[in-house]
């Protein structure tokens, strides 16, 4: 990191920094892992350019040139001091909702909502890596989830055979084998767990939290998308700001580089697509709506399993929903039609190619060189049947009319009558009791006003099923309760 | 352990083809991750002529931290430290450039290509880097006496 990397409001004294009062005023409220925020590791080097007390902001033509060298050296050496595992047991997203208990009210409604949604969630470390990790982890813990022994072969085979794109861009097999042995390393414990039926994660949360064998991973993992992105340059590059060397060399090739919308889109197009497993971000920003934003990144279509991840600006964690997401419904990708069983169109007949999955990620620019509307990208994207006219004979033989192309009609909310169950989870399943499966559906875009997530008043203290009520009494849920 | 398989290979790999006016040897058999690196100044640098002798050592982490370079032969360079260290830290050896597909090939030829190019810019040495600038031809005085002083065997 050099100096000028740093942002300027690190080198503020701690006390300027919001408090956690000032936070509604739309901050993003303070979490353990965003960069964004002072480390105390900072403050302490910090305090040896500023006596105690002395409010000024650093002045950097008051610092003589070996000042200078000395604090360029600080920031050479400094590296976040981020506490916690890589990648922590499974547990409940309440605490998300607790997290932002106090934080602007878009934040503490989507929350709350997706601890109903997603009841359990897995944190990565913030070391620059967590985005990479919970893809790679989430990719493993589906695979070892489908207890399928020749489908860990079967992935196996396939992770060695890209291999040939690491080849192709100039990478030497003496220097990314060690790399690869450690992916193939994971695979075979996924197998063995397999054959001795062993179902609990345990054995790979293990397996992410050892430095080297991590590291290895993700460098593997990074150097496959850098290939792939580098031998498709005509997908990625429209949506990048420097040339696509420069970007895999300083974003993707790097050991620490946090992962953006474009590297993770090509880190699924290129490695974990082909598995056949979803992966979908649940976005939970301060955007209008009352549930986390979903993006699906891979083609609609049905999935044996859903890498979940929960993106919050700077950081990815994964995110478990309360029912498996087998067969879910895409709501969001209408780019191709609903089945893909059907060879895919000749985009070679096209004059560039049309990233869809890039193009449909909320707020992503395209450039404006790229020959088309340099607008904002609205949530639905624009189709590239329209490029290529032919394609709309390729509508699904299982739907009769073309699937709807935007989320202002969905099907009618499915009737729930069932009591809000707590804001932060739900209640454990007896077997006796009665089962509520909600519609994976319901969990969508504004079907969510179906949802029991949010009463009136829920979200105030002056509620006494709010924590912060000084009379706090959590609502009990009774499985008898859903019979009246 | 993976990182000694690679170490192994890419040192075989430098014994085997050395890049230009570069020799590579362990420091001590029994110990991969300590180097002794033996470079020649390049032509047309004030270092010509000299032979310098460098330390390279391999953290265990490696390769996903850089390996660290530093100069045992004095040498006057706006991105050596001036000091009994005689470190060298930037570009491609820092940590935050890094890059675990990079081989210590490339890092050797960096700090050559360095002794012909120095990058003023990114200078540990203030004074030599603004010397280099703006009064070249002092900066070449100096670089060649110390060449002649510490960098030639005096046999």
């Amino acid at each position: 990191m050099s100096l000028s990397d740093i942002p300027w409001n690190q080198f503020g004294p701690i006390n300027h920094f919001p408090t956690r009062q000032h936070l509604t005023s739309g901050l993003y409220p303070q979490h353990p892992h965003s960069p964004a925020f002072i480390d105390p590791g900072f403050s302490q080097i910090s305090g040896t350019f500023y006596p105690p007390g002395q409010h000024s902001y650093f002045n950097m033509n008051a610092l003589s040139t070996d000042e200078m060298e000395t604090f360029q050296k600080l920031s050479n050496e400094f590296q976040a001091n981020v506490q916690g595992p890589a990648v922590s047991t499974r547990q409940s997203s309440g605490a998300i909702a607790v997290e932002y208990a106090n934080a602007d009210p878009t934040f503490v409604t989507k929350t709350s909502a997706l601890a109903v949604t997603h009841p359990l969630s897995r944190t990565m470390k913030g070391d620059g890596n967590c985005g990479w990790r919970a893809v790679a982890f989430g990719y493993f813990e589906s695979l070892l989830g489908l207890q399928n022994l020749m489908q860990v072969h079967h992935e196996l085979v396939r992770i060695k055979s890209l291999n040939v794109l690491l080849d192709q861009t100039g990478q030497q097999e003496h220097l990314y084998e060690i790399f690869v042995d450690a992916t193939e390393g994971v695979f075979n414990q996924i197998s063995e767990a397999i054959q001795n039926g062993i179902q609990d994660e345990t054995f790979l949360v293990n397996a992410f939290n050892d430095e080297y064998n991590s590291n290895a991973i993700i460098t593997h993992f990074r150097l496959l998308t850098s290939a792939w992105m580098k031998l498709n340059p005509h997908r990625y590059q429209a949506f990048l700001s420097l040339p696509l060397d420069q970007y895999c060399a300083t974003r993707i090739d790097t050991v620490r580089t946090e992962i953006d919308e474009v590297g993770l889109q090509a880190l699924v197009d290129g490695v974990i697509e082909a598995s056949g497993f979803a992966v979908e971000i649940m976005y939970l920003d301060r955007s209008e709506g009352e549930v986390v934003t979903p993006h699906l990144l891979t083609p609609s279509r049905l999935s044996a399993a859903t890498i979940c991840l929960l993106y919050r600006p700077g950081h990815y964690d994964l995110l478990y929903p309360a029912e498996p997401t087998v067969n879910m419904e895409p709501v969001v990708n209408y780019q191709y039609a609903m089945t893909s069983n059907y060879s895919p169109w000749d985009q070679g007949s096209l004059a560039f190619d049309v990233n869809t999955s890039l193009m449909s990620i909320p707020n992503l620019m395209m450039d404006p060189s790229f020959g088309m509307a340099p607008s904002p990208m609205p949530a639905a994207p624009p189709s590239p049947y329209s490029v290529s006219p032919p394609l709309e004979v390729y509508h699904s033989p299982m739907h009769a009319s073309p699937p709807p192309m935007s989320l202002a009609s969905p099907p009618p909310p499915p009737r729930i009558s069932a009591p809000p169950p707590p804001m932060s989870s739900l209640p454990p399943r007896s077997s006796d009791g009665p089962q509520i499966r909600l519609n994976p559906l319901v969990m969508k875009n504004n079907l969510c006003h179906s949802l029991p997530v949010t009463t009136p008043f829920k979200n105030s203290p002056y509620n006494q099923a709010h924590f912060q009520n000084q009379d706090f009494e959590p609502i009990h849920w009774e499985p008898s309760d859903s019979r009246r | 352990m993976g990182s000694q398989k690679r170490i192994a290979k890419e040192l075989a790999e430098l014994v085997e083809s050395p890049p230009d006016g570069i020799l590579v040897k362990l420091a001590d058999e029994s110990n991969l991750y300590l180097w002794k690196v033996y470079m020649e100044g390049p032509e047309g640098s004030p270092y010509h002529n000299g032979k310098f002798l460098l330390n390279l050592s391999l953290p265990t982490e490696y390769p996903f931290k850089p390996p660290t370079v530093s100069f045992k032969t004095k040498i006057y360079h706006p991105n050596v430290t001036n000091d009994d260290k005689g470190s060298m830290c930037l570009g491609m050896l820092r940590a935050d450039e890094w890059k675990p597909s990079s081989r210590i090939h490339a890092v050797l030829e960096f700090a050559r290509q360095l002794l012909a190019e120095p990058m003023p810019d990114d200078a540990i040495e203030g004074r030599i880097a603004e010397q280099y600038k703006n009064d070249r031809k002092r900066y070449d005085e100096v670089a060649k006496e110390w060449t002649r002083k510490y960098a030639v065997e005096s046999s």
